[in-house]
């Protein structure tokens, strides 16, 4: 049985590789199973997690419903009404909260997180001293340095209410250099990646289903 | 045998590459199959080389692994798995690197997940680190030693939620035990029972969701593995300490590895990675060299 | 002319209600420097050593502190009758609190534990270990000391024995390792059920019971100063943090008077139980909270600005010029123009200004009567871009174009979804690809296949790690937040101008503070550090 799931994996695998070369019916029926399994999958884990296993245990066969969750359901039914043109208004209401609900959660969260801790984090000594030894530590003064600079002028960067020109304009075009040596390490990090995945099949294909690495 | 004749092709694939460099200077464009070619084979020769590289633990793996250190024996230590196979290359080594170290120092493990697949990842990984002989002889028992709550949707809000009470968000665990009959979670309640919390995350909702709703809430300590593209982004956080150490990507997983003396997967792919970045490198100095030859060429033409 | 006397009026408000703001903040954070300095400087002389005790503290009350996370118990007393008066021998209050016992020893115990597992993984690898070495590990007075509360050894069997029915669950774990990798260890005693499995954290009630029980203690949890009527005994969330204080547990408190005699101390008498808990409402979010307040107005002042018709100037972005000329190719192409929103949800802050470029997109091409395709990853999001393109066409007053299936789902998996998206670039071959939203991992490649089509991209998104792709591979790319500034801009709805606006004005704010920050603790360290305060919320 495992066996066959293997050659199915590794068959599939090869199918996707071949678009490398060019796009071919065998790619395009290994697409089209993706697509149509991976649609299936999530219907599943959408039915059995949230309707049966979240919902139906949770408030109807519980020891101690949670008559939270009927809301929850309600609400839910409501996305429904779209199917009724007519009354396909109220499926706002469930948007309205879900919208209104993440906004609300996110808002604090990325004020602290992401606005406040961040400045916080910013303000310190530019001059970094060894604890050690007591002088200064020339490595990361420049670090903190580089962090002050690239901060500042990112933030210039993206202020949208004044044209870039003049000290500003240079200011700005400093924090486009930092978006760019940002982007430049991201490419490397998602490059890295990509391989990852890369080494993964490959490994599949010749572990897996070949044996040839142990 | 195999390993021998790896190393002989490879270096014929490197000279190869020079060929190529010459080509593009002289103004012979490569087609981009045969950068596929390329890229394939510095993937697959490394892994037939069955060699591992010499690898310098940096700084962000030392300090997670300086937290773990920390942790006494019988910690309770809830790991979030927020990812699924497409990124298990990356993460999966992380992950059974961790459990091989945390069975080992008896923490008490609790599984959970925000993405579906996450919590049978975490399963397949318990499976290869009760391989270990040390494990398997300690006969682990789950509900005592681990436990896999399983998956639950609303990802931010489930860390919110758990911030009041875990049990709320997991009723019961993956093998449908109620939340209040698993010895383990006898006095777990929320956040503030559990000792520590690490995040192997491929996305969202992931480490991000878990320093913003988790750790900046109920202010917990937390450390996360990442696949390497997100990782860039959670710099910021390692800073300010809201994420006390950080895993990027297969180098990540590799020292992770090293660190905790768990040789694994991560330890063997490594050199194919980077066999893979070399070929990158190299590919994107004839890709420019390209370029800046045909740019050149128009400039010449344009009178 | 009338418009920029308004706009520098307008202006002029805004910058004084900042100043204004600021000042408030400067004026609270120096009282409370100065009023802790005053406390400093209150401290008393030496007195004269005072040979009779002095007067206990009266009128002593625990309670919870309100308004917090929890964690923390605030006590208020009377002074004493020698505290600047009688015999004025009082120099400061040591506060003490009573609490279980066994939440210390546990702790103590579990690191000791810590230390004895290791000192075994030690000798196990430095085989032949005389067992007596060992022993003398094991018998070694500090980690007895801590133990002896729950573990005794036993002289003549060579083992430990555990005393106390209090074993934790945890504690009794590391025992069994330890007696399996160490024979000489063997616990006889009875164990009883795992309730003590999460003592450090969550201690059972019944464990606290005060007085009569004999596993508690009174320990000094800090002192106020003479002349101080207050305390408050509060510990950080994180259970591991010192001094933890877990919520809802009972404690009890007492004040002891002492004076320059270390000898001479009178305890007051003892109150509670109490408990601490989180309110609805923590003040320690305070700066949170002005802050989102300081931006609510920002948002409200200049939405009402942008109601009102002022003109709020946007700097042009280069993808958004782009989208117009785009539509208008694939018009003259005749070949359709496919706009992807992305893997985000319809609550994430890009789709939402995704869907404000969808109905401008849509309008236009409505107007120019082009097709336009919409495959959709998330089903709410693509019940809500199927409002928004129904809305753009009776817009465009062209209501009888509109099909339901210009936005259409494909699947909720990210590389089925780019496996079809791809399909459709290559099948479709579209004159224009607008990728604007939340994108991963998919973002090179439904670029790169679209390169490869000959299409003319435009990319937005607020996933930094995703810019660089499409940078290489479009040709034109918002980066981050110039996608919100992109749906404003071209919206020109008030909500979103006025928003927009405001956050920009919210960065003015961040970087000033920024800025302040840095010179005020690289010059005044001390103000500089209860500045950084501020900014540091960790609830």
């Amino acid at each position: 049985m495992e066996m066959i799931s293997i050659w199915i994996a590794a068959i599939l695998t090869l199918g996707i590789f071949s678009f490398l070369y060019k796009d071919n019916p065998l790619y395009k029926a290994c697409e089209a199973l993706f697509v149509g399994v991976s649609a299936a999958y999530w219907a599943i884990v959408f039915y059995f997690d949230n309707i049966y296993k979240k919902f139906y245990e949770g408030a109807v066969t519980a020891d101690e419903p949670d008559y939270f969750l009927w809301i929850g359901a309600i609400l839910g039914l409501l996305f429904l009404t779209r199917l009724i043109p007519k009354i396909g208004w109220v499926s706002r209401w469930p948007m309205a909260l879900i919208v209104g609900a993440t906004a609300g959660l996110w808002m604090v969260g990325y004020f602290v997180s992401n606005a406040m801790n961040q400045i916080g984090s910013t303000i310190s000594g530019i001059i970094v001293y060894d604890t050690a030894t007591g002088f200064v530590a020339w490595g990361e003064t420049f670090g903190s340095l580089v962090i002050l600079v690239g901060v500042l002028s990112g933030l210039v960067y993206f202020f949208f209410s004044k044209e870039h020109k003049g000290v500003f304009g240079a200011t700005a075009k400093v924090g486009t250099w930092f978006l760019m040596v940002t982007f430049g390490a991201s490419f490397g990090y998602t490059v890295m990646s990509r391989m990852s995945l890369l080494i993964g099949r490959v490994d599949f294909l010749l572990g897996d289903w070949l044996g040839i690495l142990r | 045998m195999l390993s021998t004749i790896a190393m002989v092709l490879s270096l014929i694939v490197g000279l190869s590459l020079i060929y190529l460099l010459i080509r593009t200077i002289q103004g012979h464009p490569v087609e981009r199959r045969i950068v596929f070619i390329y890229i394939g084979l510095a993937v697959v020769l490394p892994l037939l080389m069955n060699k591992t590289l010499p690898l310098p633990i940096t700084k962000d793996v030392q300090k997670l692994y300086d937290q773990l250190e920390k942790l006494q024996p019988g910690s309770k230590v809830l790991c979030a798995f927020d990812y699924d196979p497409p990124s298990a290359p990356e993460l999966q080594p992380m992950a059974v690197a961790f459990l091989k170290y945390a069975f080992k120092k008896d923490l008490k493990i609790i599984i959970m997940g925000l993405w579906p697949q996450g919590p049978q990842q975490a399963q397949q990984a318990i499976e290869e680190a009760m391989l270990d002989p040390i494990i398997a002889g300690k006969n682990l028992v789950q509900g005592e030693d681990w436990v896999n709550l399983g998956f639950q949707s609303g990802n931010e809000f489930v860390i919110q939620s758990m911030g009041t009470e875990f049990k709320r968000m997991f009723p019961k665990d993956n093998r449908h035990i109620a939340y209040g009959e698993i010895p383990l979670l006898q006095d777990v309640v929320n956040f503030s029972n559990v000792d520590f919390v690490i995040n192997f995350s491929a996305g969202k909702p992931g480490t991000t969701e878990w320093v913003q709703f988790g750790v900046d809430r109920f202010g917990f300590e937390m450390v996360a593995g990442n696949t390497a593209v997100q990782a860039p982004m959670m710099y910021p956080y390692l800073r300010t300490g809201q994420l006390k150490g950080l895993l990027g990507g297969m180098s990540g997983a590799a020292e992770f590895e090293k660190i905790l003396d768990e040789k694994g997967k991560a330890s063997t792919f490594l050199l194919a990675q980077t066999f893979a970045h070399a070929t990158v490198i190299i590919f994107i100095i004839i890709g420019n060299l390209a370029f800046f030859s045909s740019r050149k060429k128009k400039m010449a033409g344009t009178p | 002319m009338r418009n920029s006397f308004e706009k520098t009026r307008a202006s002029r408000a805004l910058l004084l209600v900042f100043v204004c703001l600021l000042l408030l903040l400067f004026v609270s954070f120096s009282t409370s420097v100065s009023a802790q300095a005053d406390n400093d400087s209150d401290t008393p002389a030496d007195s004269i050593l005072a040979l009779a005790a002095p007067a206990p503290v009266t009128d002593l009350k625990a309670f919870d502190t309100d308004n917090d996370h929890g964690h923390s118990i605030t006590i208020e007393w009377t002074l004493s009758a020698d505290d600047g008066a009688g015999a004025n021998s009082v120099i400061s209050y040591e506060i003490m609190r009573w609490e279980p016992f066994v939440r210390d020893s546990v702790m103590a115990a579990r690191d000791s534990l810590g230390w004895v597992q290791a000192r075994i993984n030690k000798f196990e690898k430095e085989i032949p270990l005389a067992e007596e070495s060992l022993d003398e590990v094991l018998t070694g007075q500090p980690v007895l000391d801590s133990l002896s509360f729950l573990v005794a050894y036993d002289e003549k069997d060579t083992s430990f024995v555990l005393t106390s029915e209090y074993v934790d669950k945890t504690l009794r774990d590391t025992i069994a390792v330890m007696q399996r990798d160490l024979p000489v260890l063997k616990v006889r005693a009875p164990l009883l059920p795992a309730r003590f499995d999460s003592l450090l954290i969550l201690l059972p009630k019944e464990y606290g019971k005060y007085p009569d029980a004999i596993i508690g203690r009174f320990d000094s949890v800090g002192t106020a100063v003479s002349g101080a009527t207050s305390h408050e005994n509060s510990s950080a969330v994180d259970s591991r943090s010192m001094g933890f204080i877990p919520d809802l547990i009972d404690y009890y408190y007492r004040i002891d008077v002492q004076t320059s005699n270390p000898n001479i101390r009178t305890s007051s008498e003892t109150v509670g139980p109490v408990q601490s808990s989180g309110q609805w409402f923590n003040s320690g979010l305070v700066p949170v909270l002005i802050a989102i307040l300081i931006f609510t107005i920002l948002t409200m002042i200049f939405v009402q600005l942008a109601k009102k018709g002022m003109d709020l100037y946007v700097r042009p972005l280069a993808g958004i010029e782009a989208v117009d000329e785009a539509i208008g190719r694939a018009t003259e192409m005749g070949r359709p123009i496919l706009y992807v929103l992305g893997l985000g949800s319809a609550a994430d802050i890009a789709t939402i200004a995704s869907f404000t470029i969808l109905g401008r997109v849509a309008k236009k091409v409505a107007e120019y009567q082009t097709e336009l395709n919409v495959p959709c990853y998330d089903p709410i999001v693509m019940a809500v871009a199927q409002e928004v393109v129904k809305s753009a066409f009776i817009d465009a007053g062209r209501p009888e174009a509109y099909k339901d299936d210009i936005v259409h789902f494909i699947t909720n998996s990210q590389f089925a979804y780019v496996g079809a998206v791809n399909g459709i670039i290559l099948r479709d071959l579209p004159a224009t690809n607008v990728y604007m939203g939340k994108f991963f991992a998919e973002s090179l490649i439904l670029a790169e296949t679209g390169a490869v089509a000959g299409s003319i991209q435009i990319a937005g998104t607020d996933e930094i790690p995703q810019i660089p792709f499409f940078f290489v591979a479009c040709d034109y790319t918002l980066i981050g937040e110039e996608l919100f500034a992109a749906s404003a801009y071209l919206g020109r709805e008030p909500q979103l101008l006025g928003s927009l606006k405001a956050q920009d004005y919210a960065k003015a704010v961040l970087l000033a503070s920024a800025i302040i920050g840095i010179i005020l603790i690289n010059i005044f360290p001390e103000t500089g550090e209860t500045f950084k305060s501020w900014f540091e919320v960790i609830d």
